[in-house]
């Protein structure tokens, strides 16, 4: 009887529930949370008669079974075990309405007729109240207040629902009928054909001239060239440069268009998708970014993910400022293509320490920077790095994580979404206590973008010891990853047990839309020291690796990408992630 | 010939307060676990093992499995337990036990009066 709690869907009543509810009043559970305890705060919740009572089976005198459930109706306490002998199950059939008990040591609740958990709205918020707000000291109505604040109140700008919008097949308008019948030239025609079937390459794959030391440049490029939806977007001509200038050009009065980043990535993908092999200079490209990002005009070696990020802002920008109508929110992705590709919500909760009190906050970001963990003591555990496709792990050490000796990509994402304990240097201000308390903070992801990329801080600089390193130690990466465990959903379930959440229902994740699962397409790899490296980009097509090093692209071995040093990875949800077909550009 | 009488019934464990040092039955360690909060610690410790030894994602691999293979709508929380205790239990990596054990042994040893 029970459905995905993940989902829109609420958990549907047993009928027991249902019977239970329809006899105890509107608030059937309202002396079960009265027993609520949490210790230490922020720690589990427990259900307790008494703050010490030891739970104890009314029947046999148990106390060290592993399920002790509380009967609901009458608070008698039974143990559960279905295998030797169920008492709460003997409770239930030989009383009436008191089928609904409450797990005593995870406070949720269970149907002993149904042999399965249920779900109470009101329960559940309690339960998470309580774990959230220390409530020993002060009575639950101050406590409340403040939850709801954090919580289940008011919903930040950027979370509003998105309107759906039937399907209907696409018919194409009178416009695009003449152009049909006209001038359109099937795509793989005889003549056609030959050009890309010549070299058996996929489309797209063309090499970008370094134009002096813009390796970075081009490695970025080359990997959103193959970004999936930021192609579809430009080849679909959802930016066409011709109207866009023109249109500027009226504005504006004068010849000189102005900048616009989108028109020149129009005008790369135009010049990369043509079929034309030899390898392009992006100077156009280059020309308008320094334009942008006048700081960084110069031929000295940049950041690629500096450039990657002041890349996104200018395809923003431009866009922004058309925009007269109503503005989006951040995050919401709606403002610009780069948004609505790259853009994710974060969420992030700080727990007071000593009061218990949680304050949550949501940022849009356009990518996710990890530190790589300093090299722990390697203790013989180095050598597993050097067989990169055969792990071997310890018998109580299943997954490769850092006791293991290789840092992982997973590693990094768990270590970013683990509770952390700021330092009594970062005491952070809390609103019930009113004072700067030491403080518990968690990260989490609230929405999946549909490109999700991660930067690797390889590059150090620290401003009091003015110097700066490159960090070349090696990170694992998978082709194919399941964000699930890193969703806010995820987490706060580990925190708070298997229940409903006041802020769930219609508004849940928009993440829930989408699947969790990603699929790696772009590696962007640094090799050398800081001041004097070099950027390639490894680019997976028709699950081939393409090796981009700027005007040369070799097919490589998925062994060469995976032993590489990944500085950006980039994954796309695995629904936009097609296999092209073999067979294309031969007849 | 006359049956021994049947033995008398265990004395309840928080009463008799000059029970002879004789080893502690289950009931009795238990409850001093629970009172002094070391069980809780100990929970989370285990919790925190044999999420890194991968326990329990093999555990929720086995769940979802069984779920699949049944259907979403039937299955039951007790269907759940009753499937993956006989694994479950079995596969508990030697190493948890001991250090698991080695705490107990140590808390026992510390309270003992």
């Amino acid at each position: 009887m029970s459905s995905k709690i993940n989902g829109h869907v609420s958990p549907q009543p047993c009928p027991h529930l249902l019977v239970f509810r329809s006899r105890n009043g509107p608030k059937p559970f309202r002396a079960l949370q009265d027993c609520i305890r949490v210790k230490p705060p922020g720690g589990r919740a427990a259900i307790r008669r008494e703050p010490t009572e030891v739970p104890r089976c009314g029947t046999c005198e148990e106390s060290s079974r592993s399920r002790l459930y509380a009967c609901v109706a009458c608070a008698a306490v039974f143990c559960h075990a279905p295998l030797l002998h169920s008492h709460a199950s003997d409770h239930s059939l030989s009383i009436p309405g008191h089928e609904i008990a409450v797990d005593v040591d995870r406070a949720e609740l269970f149907c002993c007729a149904c042999g399965d958990q249920v779900y109470d709205r009101d329960f559940d918020a309690a339960v998470v109240l309580a774990q959230t707000v220390n409530a020993t000291a002060t009575t639950s109505t101050s406590g409340s207040t403040a939850m709801q604040c954090s919580v289940a109140g008011s919903q930040p700008e950027n979370l509003r629902k998105r309107r759906r919008v039937d399907y209907r097949p696409w018919e194409p308008d009178s416009g695009e009928h003449i152009s049909r019948g006209n001038q359109s030239i099937p795509l793989l025609d005889a003549a056609n054909a030959s050009l890309v079937s010549s070299t058996q390459q996929p489309w797209g794959l063309r090499g970008l001239n370094n134009l002096g030391n813009t390796c970075f440049m081009n490695s970025i490029l080359q990997a959103l060239l193959h970004t999936p939806p930021l192609r579809n977007y430009f080849l679909g001509d959802r930016h066409n440069r011709y109207y866009c200038q023109q249109k500027n050009g009226a504005i504006n009065g004068t010849k000189n268009s102005r900048l616009c980043l989108a028109c020149d990535m129009d005008a790369l993908f135009s010049a990369v998708f043509s079929g034309d092999r030899t390898p392009y200079s992006p100077a156009k490209f280059l020309y308008s970014w320094w334009q942008h990002a006048a700081n960084l005009a110069s031929y000295e070696q940049q950041d690629a993910h500096e450039f990657f990020i002041s890349m996104l802002e200018g395809i923003h920008e431009k866009v922004e400022k058309d925009k007269r109508k109503f503005q989006s929110p951040a995050g919401s992705g709606d403002c610009c293509i780069a948004h609505r590709v790259f853009s994710g919500i974060l969420r992030s909760d700080v727990m007071c320490m000593v009061c218990g009190f949680t304050s949550t906050t949501y940022d849009p970001c356009v990518d996710i920077s990890l530190d790589l963990e300093p090299n722990q003591g390697g203790s013989g555990k180095s050598s597993s790095a050097k067989s990169l496709n055969s792990f071997n792990v310890e018998a109580d050490c299943m997954r490769p994580n850092q006791n293991c000796g290789i840092s992982t990509l997973k590693g990094c994402l768990e270590r970013f979404t683990r509770a952390e304990k700021l330092g009594s240097d970062q005491k952070l201000f809390c609103q019930k206590c009113q004072v700067r308390q030491e403080s518990l903070k968690q990260m989490s992801i609230r929405k999946l973008p549909l490109v999700s990329c991660f930067h690797v801080k390889r590059f150090e600089h620290s401003s009091i010891r003015k110097m700066s390193r490159k960090v070349d130690r090696y990170l694992q990466f998978p082709f194919s990853l399941d964000m699930a465990p890193y969703l806010s959903s995820s987490i706060l379930r580990s925190r708070f047990g298997n229940r409903i959440f006041p802020f769930d229902g219609d508004e849940q994740d928009a993440s829930n839309d989408l699947s969790t699962e990603f699929e790696l397409f772009a590696v962007v790899t640094h090799s050398g020291r800081l001041d004097a490296g070099h950027y390639v980009t490894y680019l997976r097509l028709s699950n081939q690796w393409y090796k981009c090093d700027d005007a040369w692209i070799t097919q490589v071995n998925e062994s060469i990408v995976r032993a590489a040093q990944g500085y950006m990875m980039f994954y796309v949800q695995k629904v936009l992630y097609y296999k092209e077909s073999e067979n294309q550009g031969t007849s | 010939m006359s049956r021994p009488p049947p033995p008398p019934p265990p004395p309840p464990p928080t009463t008799n307060k000059d029970q002879q040092r004789q080893n502690p039955s289950l009931q009795e360690i238990n409850i001093k676990l629970i009172q002094s909060g070391e069980k809780e610690r100990l929970k989370e410790l285990l919790r925190e093992r044999l999420l890194e030894c991968g326990w329990i994602d093999e555990m929720k691999a086995l769940c979802r499995a069984f779920t699949r293979k049944k259907g979403r709508n039937n299955v039951t929380v007790d269907d759940l337990v009753h499937v993956i205790s006989p694994k479950g239990r079995a596969s508990i990596p030697d190493s948890v036990k001991a250090k698991l054990l080695q705490r107990i042994r140590a808390f026992l040893a510390s309270t003992a009066d």
